[in-house]
């Protein structure tokens, strides 16, 4: 980017900076109404919640994935070797 | 060469299955996504319900169907169920595996034709987008559900197409399940925030 249009750039930027006024986006935080303010605090708990226990929940999920694809032997023995084991033979 | 138990030759070492195919990942961030959407809807739907001046549902509006939608809401929870033992059945190379992708997929249709029937009566009877809040977050809600059902069908009508021709893995079959589930799932919290 020249130089000009790095300038032209912050020029806009702190004109709009200057020129924004308050933004009312919340109609729910200063309403006189108890259910309306409840609903707000139960909606906000929610939008809170939900992607955590979304993420925790696919951690928890990917940890047994792991740990039930690393009993599957990565290297093939003959099954007669297996039961030969001894005490840790899977046979009879 | 003799094989293993699990029919796997000798010495060979063993081809690992993904921790995580790509496209159960690229199904899980995308339903990931979808969860925050329809949190956000019915975070809004909420705000406003208990903001609307004189109760809700507001008076003047036709009242929605709330015994013909359970109807409908276990018809869609049943077609979970399906595919839940279609999933199995596949697993076990059960030739019931088509039977009841098509019953869980038969389901799903039956779902979509009664919402479609409902939304006829009720523009019949007034509600529609434009006539309040209630219709403008009944169709919000409620039609974009509706979409995903419809998205949810056709690839479970892709599913289907490739099992019946010999051609369904489990890592095409695994992200088609988790966005049913999905839209099974989120059902039933849609109809008890919007009807009861």
């Amino acid at each position: 980017m020249t130089r000009v249009l790095r300038t032209l750039a912050a020029g806009v930027v702190t004109a709009v900076t200057w020129a924004a006024d308050l933004a009312y986006a919340c109609p729910s935080c200063a309403s006189p109404l108890e259910e309306n303010r409840q609903a707000f605090v139960d909606t906000t708990v929610f939008l809170t919640v939900v992607p955590l226990m979304m993420m925790g929940g696919f951690v928890w999920w990917l940890r047994r994935r792991i740990r039930a694809l690393e009993d599957v032997p990565e290297i093939t023995v003959p099954e007669s070797l297996l039961r030969d084991a001894g005490p840790f033979s899977k046979g009879p | 060469m003799p094989d293993d138990a699990l029919g796997r030759p000798f010495g060979v070492p063993a081809r690992r299955e993904p921790v995580l195919p790509n496209g159960v990942l690229g199904m899980l961030i995308f339903v990931a996504t979808e969860v925050m959407f329809f949190s956000g809807l019915i975070s809004a739907f909420v705000i406003g319900k208990s903001n609307a001046i004189g109760g809700w549902p507001p008076p003047g509006q036709p009242r929605l169907p709330i015994e013909e939608t359970a109807l409908n809401t276990v018809a869609l929870l049943a077609s979970g169920v399906a595919l839940y033992f279609a999933n199995r059945a596949f697993k076990n190379d059960s030739p019931n595996t088509k039977r009841l992708l098509l019953l869980s997929i038969a389901l799903g249709g039956f779902f979509v034709l009664f919402q479609g029937a409902e939304w006829v009566a009720l523009i019949g009877e007034g509600l529609t987008i434009t006539s309040g809040q209630l219709g403008g977050f009944f169709y919000l809600l409620v039609g974009t559900h509706a979409l995903h059902v419809a998205a949810g069908f056709l690839i479970l009508l892709y599913t289907y197409r490739r099992l019946s021709h010999d051609d369904l893995d489990r890592f095409t079959f695994w992200p088609a399940q988790i966005f049913w589930y999905f839209v099974v799932g989120v059902w039933p919290i849609l109809y008890w925030q919007v009807y009861l």
